[in-house]
């Protein structure tokens, strides 16, 4: 192997795959990232046996070849490396790949590629495309709400639907549950449903970045792996086996009281009642009351710290139906507020111990759902 | 407190500012103090105890000490804190029984609401003394004896014990009036008089002043309050620390503490001494959870729930340690603090293997609410459901009557009464 390439593209290419090189694992050989010149390019991949990356470079490459390299080496000398040309030479018998970049050089003892774990490759099975900034969102306003405790691996993943041109994302985490429905850019010929780790759609989402071409979506024939394919990216992941919970009927299909709130305003308030439900139960307390004759309804935030103290906040509310309390984990309700960017939000309830429903004002793509807290009034 | 919500419901909100005007000048603060309480009560429920000479705390010849003694066997000179074997050597014709602590819970119970009538500055001290505040109350109940009158006769008449009341600016000078004024008395200090009342009294009836500070007062040629007093504050500061500050002020019969209505507990724990010290770890266990379902029930009774689980271990040498364990989420479930106390066990058993002499568990870092619902994760609730169903099954039959089987061994070490396991020395504070 011996090719030159850009520092600029390996250092890119070597942070994005690093993303997915093993961190504590029992196979030594998945801390490596696997070099692989071809053609006129060389191929970073890395994997934890859960999700595998590759990248694509530019590069010159004189002579093929490949060879695996410790990942950490590898990307702190490379990211110390003056922008200019680096140059790689491989000497197969040693398994020395030699690194040359202006005045500096270095010599980095590798092992086989051959020993690399097969990084997955999807050519066939369910396929579809998504345009990446809906994906981001449909990501950025679920993944959040996945259970990030094992107890339940199911929950620690993201079920998606892709059905006709609609490709449904829900996460629950057992006390709240969101559901984020987007455009396909293609329709998939048959309903497929798979449940993707919440860990490989955050690490998706931070691949997307400022892509512009649609995203290619694969799962393969037996449901076991998903491909996700950008520009010069690929992720492969294994998905969750297992039966996601009906999370339909978790939808309250009623309310008592609906309460339509300015978005900025509402997390503002959850924000600054949270400096103080964090130092106690993490309880925030709403009291919604609808308006009369000239007065506006409202909405009352309040949090207390035992021994410590509390504080009460107002926001101003077109409220419909009967005054309510219900009380809610600060973050979990300043975390679904912070994803949505319409200007406005609804609130529906039912009782203090029934979930409560938010979903923004104007469009009909997003539900999440929120269990109450406890607590004496 | 077992009436603590009956009197909240009680009081009158009356702002304190309406009495600041006066408050600093010539408060009127009584100290009502059960005479004999334990005894008291058990002479009540049993004529046959009547002028005979009673000792509550346990058999003669058992470990423990005297938790309460009647009049009649304190002219033997005994005296609660005293151990059994030494009031037995006193006092061998007296009456040693081991006492039931509802009984006396529920008497206090009862006198509490008695005294709660009086004024919403009422300040529990334990199960037989409370604090009131009558600052004020003269156009109402008279002067401050015919007021003390009135509390005692009524105390008798609904309850037949008697209580001793002492009167004065502070609740120090109110405590130590009423501790002189025992058996059945009233002692009002008047106004102004507060120096000279503590003057002659031995520094040791001042709060604050244990056996260990006594000594070095004595050291300084300090017995009475007087001569404490008149001796300078910076002196004492120098030795004795802020505490040196504190009982010079007390000493001076200058007390600003106010009478303050109960708050709602900041820990709760149950603890008990065994029969014989143990290390036998299934009976451990077995009392551990019987104390953790104790705490659970007292926990759920006051609607609260709990971050912190501690385990108090006594060995038999009379080392003590206490354990901590924070929870990540509160909780009012017999089996989380069992669970977390049984952890905290085993390590300090790991830590140090000794017979045990005392085993407590508690908790603390108490919470009004805060328990979040769930879609389906139901174990906890249901937990919390069965919790509930079984504090009501016990609190009619009994707490035998439904039981863990970590718990079942107990049966055939404890007594038991009204279907209550009766344990040697229970807790009698939170």
């Amino acid at each position: 192997m011996k090719l030159s390439c850009s520092q600029v593209d390996l250092n890119k290419g070597l942070a994005i795959v690093g993303r997915a090189v093993a961190t504590r694992t029992t196979l030594p050989i998945t801390n490596n990232i696997l070099l692989t010149a071809d053609q006129s390019r060389l191929k970073l991949a890395a994997t934890n046996l859960e999700i595998a990356i590759t990248y694509w470079l530019g590069a010159k490459v004189e002579e093929e070849g490949a060879i695996t390299i410790p990942a950490r080496l590898l990307t702190d000398f490379v990211n110390s490396l003056p922008n200019e040309q680096i140059n790689l030479t491989l000497s197969p018998r040693t398994r020395t790949l030699e690194l040359k970049c202006a005045r500096f050089e270095a010599r980095i003892n590798g092992e086989e590629a051959e020993e690399f774990p097969p990084i997955p490759s999807i050519e066939e099975g369910v396929a579809t495309t998504i345009d990446p900034e809906a994906l981001r969102l449909a990501i950025a306003q679920v993944v959040f709400a996945a259970a990030t405790e094992e107890t339940r691996p199911v929950l620690t993943g993201v079920h998606c639907q892709f059905y006709g041109d609609t490709l449904t994302l829900a996460a629950a985490d057992g006390f709240r549950l969101a559901v984020h429905k987007a455009p396909l850019a293609q329709p998939v010929a048959e309903m497929t449903e798979v449940i993707i780790p919440a860990r490989t759609l955050n690490e998706l989402q931070r691949l997307i970045g400022d892509e512009e071409k649609p995203v290619e979506i694969t799962i393969n024939p037996n449901g076991s792996q998903v491909l996700f394919r950008l520009k010069d990216v690929e992720m492969a992941s294994q998905l969750i086996q297992g039966a996601f919970p009906n999370y339909t009927q978790l939808i309250p299909q009623s309310y008592v009281t609906r309460a339509e709130i300015g978005l900025s305003d509402f997390l503002k308030a959850t924000r600054t009642a949270s400096i103080f439900a964090r130092e106690g139960s993490a309880i925030v307390r709403l009291q919604i009351t609808p308006g009369e004759e000239l007065a506006p309804g409202k909405v009352v935030l309040s949090a207390r710290a035992e021994e410590v103290g509390d504080n009460v906040g107002e926001v101003d509310a077109m409220v419909e139906g009967e005054e309510a309390k219900i009380a809610f984990n600060n973050k979990f309700l300043a975390d679904v507020l912070s994803v949505l960017r319409e200007d406005r939000v609804i609130l529906e309830t039912t009782n203090p111990s029934s979930p409560g429903l938010i979903r923004p004002v104007g469009t009909d793509n997003y539900v999440h759902v929120v269990m109450p807290m406890f607590v004496q009034w | 407190m077992q009436y603590g919500v009956e009197l909240l419901d009680k009081r009158i909100a009356i702002p304190h500012n309406v009495l600041e005007h006066m408050y600093d000048k010539a408060r009127k603060i009584f100290h009502v103090d059960l005479d004999a309480f334990f005894a008291s009560v058990e002479q009540v429920l049993n004529p046959e105890l009547k002028g005979k000479p009673v000792v509550i705390g346990g058999e003669p010849r058992s470990r423990g000490v005297v938790c309460s003694a009647s009049y009649e066997a304190r002219a033997y000179r005994l005296c609660a804190g005293m151990p059994l074997m030494k009031a037995y050597r006193l006092c061998p014709n007296a009456i040693f029984l081991n006492g039931s602590f509802s009984r006396y819970r529920d008497a206090s119970a009862r006198i509490m609401v008695i005294l709660a009538d009086f004024t919403p500055y009422m300040e529990p001290r334990g199960i037989d003394e409370a604090y009131l505040d009558l600052t004020g109350f003269e156009p109402l109940y008279g002067s401050a004896q015919e007021t003390a009158l009135r509390i005692k006769q009524i105390i008798k008449n609904k309850t037949r014990l008697t209580a001793s009341i002492g009167i004065g600016n502070s609740k120090l000078v109110a405590k130590i009036a009423s501790a002189l004024s025992k058996p059945n008395g009233i002692l009002e200090v008047a106004h102004g008089e507060e120096r000279s009342f503590l003057a002659p009294l031995p520094v040791a009836k001042l709060p604050c002043v244990g056996p260990k500070t006594e000594q070095s007062l004595k050291t300084m040629g300090i017995t009475t309050i007087g001569e404490l007093a008149n001796f300078p504050a910076p002196l004492l500061k120098n030795s004795l620390g802020a505490l040196g500050e504190v009982i010079h002020r007390y000493a001076m019969g200058i007390d600003e503490r106010r009478v303050e209505p109960p708050q709602p507990p900041k820990s709760i724990s149950r603890e008990t001494t065994f029969i014989k010290d143990t290390l036998d770890y299934p009976f451990l266990k077995a009392t551990l959870c019987y104390l953790s379902e104790r705490v659970g029930a007292e926990l759920r009774r006051n609607g609260r729930s709990a971050r912190c689980v501690v385990l108090k271990l006594r060995y038999a040498d009379f080392y003590t340690i206490t354990r901590h364990y924070t929870l990540k989420e509160a909780t009012n479930a017999d089996w989380v603090i069992f669970d977390t106390a049984r952890e905290l066990l085993e390590k300090a058993l790991h830590q140090r293997r000794q017979q045990v002499r005392l085993i407590g568990v508690g908790v603390s870092s108490l919470i009004n609410d805060g328990r979040q619902f769930s879609f389906w994760d139901s174990s906890i609730e249901r937990q919390g459901c069965l919790d509930e169903i079984i504090d009501r099954i016990r609190s009619r039959y009994g707490f035998t009557a439904l039981q863990r089987g970590q718990t079942l061994l107990l049966k055939e070490v404890l007594p038991t009464e009204n279907g209550d396991y009766v344990l040697k020395a229970p807790s009698l504070s939170r």
